[in-house]
């Protein structure tokens, strides 16, 4: 096992270098956004060759990499296109602690509703209580969380208000400005109230797929021939299932939870639009379509290292609760 | 051999299954009497309804889709079908225990064979955990698996088919059963490690006293082992007689068809085809009338086709269910 984590650590290198020069090459298909200054008067052709220079646009891509990429060995990522006077990673790094606070509390959210749902639904199979389950699951993955994110403000921020006549929720932002000083409850509840909202639409699409992933696997576990054993020796019904079931139908969804967990950092780039959070998604696509190639990089980057590494982490979670598997 | 305490009696068991194409009566109205200590067969075809009286005696009928309609078991002078799910489950794998077809599949993947029987142990037993542990591992040693506390710590993937059907032995026998139900135990095992596992089973009941109920559609499994063999036809038993009277004067039509179509190698010099019981199993949906087996019978008369013979006592112990029984 020690050795196999080696190996496949050993492997991220270059996997990581060819995510970087691949996703290098197809960020230079974005054109030159200096070019686009020569029609501006008021704007000297020196001035715009001098920039053109300066961010390597009149290199080829590959020679703009290596520009750029013997800054990064150092840990130097370049400063951002889109934020003038701060460097690429200062960008990146104002946006993450903002994205994972909103997408992880709504996936620790959605796996605590969703996974003891898809339990119960798959336990009380075509019940009422699994048809309801089931239905309000495909309406929360169907729905689009842009038209959903309107209603829930219309509903918050318009329809209901507080008594001094200010909207129940903050239709959007991340806190009400003024109170960067104020004491930390105050803060905290403050965040809170924004929180809400983006975290409800998020979550409601997230708890639909994971209550169907929980509730297949629960299904395929229950017809199993070892779970009529437990039956057969007199285990207890709870037991039946919350142990002697449970243990295997999360075999798999243990691996989907560590796969699903680099997203936490990706964003959610509408959510964010809707609800006007200076989060990772949007970030990245402005960076993205700027040709802030610097930030697009490092975001791109934090994400891949993210994904290979909780691959890895699936790997190894897999086997430890799987006694069948083995690496060697 | 009637003086003996009966342990089981089943009466005018009915089990009947309710699927989208109707209703399948796996079980129609069958009696079946266990004595203390006995080892007796339960033969039949597929579908004849073997399965499904012993899952109505452990009372682990899946429900939906199937019901056990009416009928009685007694057991120990109580009859299990009034008995409540927190009573009946105190039974199984104490007074009652089954083991299964599928010994790869029986075993939860998860939890180790030692952590499994002790798991039975500890449910029925007021033990610590250290003395269900040596009790274990005295019933792997006497199931015969060598290494017992190395198997102790092992997965069920990590051992063979014939081992994995030893551990269910073990698993059943640990709480001392008044009876092993063994469901096809044999069949999924090649023929030398299925002669090893009766011959197992024959000897842990000489020494453990236990009544066993062999169900099977194999004549030779029970030829070897059972004292008193019923032979079922279409959720029915058609006869029911000590193991001697059954092979030496079946009184049945359908017994005497089965034991014709077994292979004699001694006698089978010529080329003529093997002896076989003509037409198939009537459809469950669609049962015939008078009496089950007379579509297929060599001797069935007007009467047949109209009446449902009973199940007749013809020889003192020797029971039939025919209107024209062999003379023997």
């Amino acid at each position: 096992m020690r050795d196999y984590v080696i190996r496949r650590v050993l492997g991220m290198i270059p996997l990581i270098l060819i995510v970087m020069i691949v996703a290098f090459a197809i960020f230079s298909l974005v054109p030159n956004p200096f070019a686009a200054l020569i029609e501006n008067p008021r704007i000297k052709k020196a001035d715009i060759e001098r920039l053109i220079k300066a961010w390597g646009f009149d290199l080829p891509w590959y020679l703009r990499f290596f520009k750029w990429f013997s800054g990064v060995i150092k840990g130097d990522w370049g400063p951002s296109l889109l934020y003038p006077g701060s460097s690429a990673r200062d960008v990146i790094a104002r946006a993450l602690p903002v994205t994972i606070r909103v997408m992880g509390i709504e996936f620790l959210l959605s796996l605590l509703i969703a996974l003891p749902i898809g339990i119960i639904s798959a336990v009380k199979q075509y019940s009422v209580t699994d048809y309801v389950v089931t239905v309000f699951s495909f309406l929360g993955m169907s729905m689009p969380t842009f038209w959903f994110g309107l209603m829930m403000m219309m509903l918050f921020s318009v329809f209901l208000k507080r008594p001094s006549g200010a909207p129940l929720l903050p239709a959007g932002g991340i806190m009400t400005p003024g109170l960067e000083e104020a004491p930390f409850w105050t803060r905290f509840v403050d965040q809170l109230q924004y929180l809400v909202m983006p975290v409800l639409v998020l979550a409601f699409s997230s708890v639909g797929s994971w209550t169907r992933y929980m509730r297949s696997s629960m299904l395929e576990v229950v017809r199993q021939d070892y779970i009529r054993t437990a039956r057969a020796k007199g285990v207890p019904e709870r037991l039946v299932i919350n142990k002697h079931a449970l243990r295997n139908a999360l075999i798999p969804i243990v691996t989907l939870v560590a796969l699903s967990v680099p997203g936490i950092v990706g964003g959610a780039s509408i959510t964010e639009k809707i609800f006007n959070i200076p989060g990772m998604g949007s970030l990245i696509i402005a960076a993205e379509t700027k040709s802030d190639y610097p930030t697009a990089m490092v975001g791109l980057m934090l994400t891949s290292v993210l994904v290979i590494v909780f691959n890895l982490i699936a790997d190894i979670v897999y086997a430890w609760v799987d006694p069948r598997i083995k690496y060697s | 051999m009637d003086n003996r305490e009966v342990l089981v009696d089943v009466k005018n068991l009915r089990t009947f299954f309710y699927t989208e194409d109707g209703v399948v009566p796996a079980v129609d109205g069958l009696d079946l009497t266990i004595h203390r200590g006995e080892i007796v067969g339960l033969v039949g075809e597929s579908g004849c309804g073997k399965s499904v009286t012993a899952l109505s005696i452990m009372r682990l009928i899946p429900n939906p889709p199937g019901k056990i309609i009416s009928g009685e078991i007694i057991f120990h002078g109580e009859n299990l079908l009034k008995k409540s799910e927190e009573e009946m489950r105190l039974i199984r794998g104490d007074k009652i225990s089954m083991i299964f077809q599928e010994p790869m599949t029986s075993l939860n993947p998860v939890f180790t064979v030692g952590d499994q029987i002790s798991e039975a142990i500890t449910l029925h037993q007021k033990t610590d955990e250290a003395e269900a542990r040596k009790r274990t591992v005295e019933m792997l040693h006497l199931v015969g698996i060598p290494e017992p506390e190395r198997r102790y710590r092992q997965y069920p993937h990590e051992l063979s088919g014939g081992m994995r059907q030893r551990v269910m032995i073990a698993m059943a026998l640990s709480s001392n059963p008044d009876l092993l139900i063994s469901d096809e135990a044999t069949t999924a095992l090649d023929v030398t490690i299925q002669a090893q596992i009766l011959d197992l089973m024959r000897g842990l009941q000489k020494k453990l006293g236990m009544a066993i109920l062999i169900i099977t559609h194999n004549l030779a499994v029970v030829a070897e082992m059972a004292e008193t063999i019923a032979i079922a036809y279409a959720g029915k038993i058609v006869e029911n007689a000590s193991a001697r009277e059954i092979f030496k004067s079946p009184r049945h039509p359908y017994t005497y068809g089965l034991l014709q179509s077994i292979p004699k190698f001694a006698e089978r010099r010529t080329n003529e085809p093997l002896p076989a019981i003509e037409g198939m199993v009537p459809s469950p949906y669609h049962m015939p009338n008078g009496c089950r087996f007379n579509p297929r019978c060599p001797f069935a008369t007007e009467k047949c086709r109209a009446e449902e013979p009973e199940l007749v006592e013809l020889t003192p112990g020797h029971l039939v269910r025919c209107f024209h029984p062999i003379e023997p």
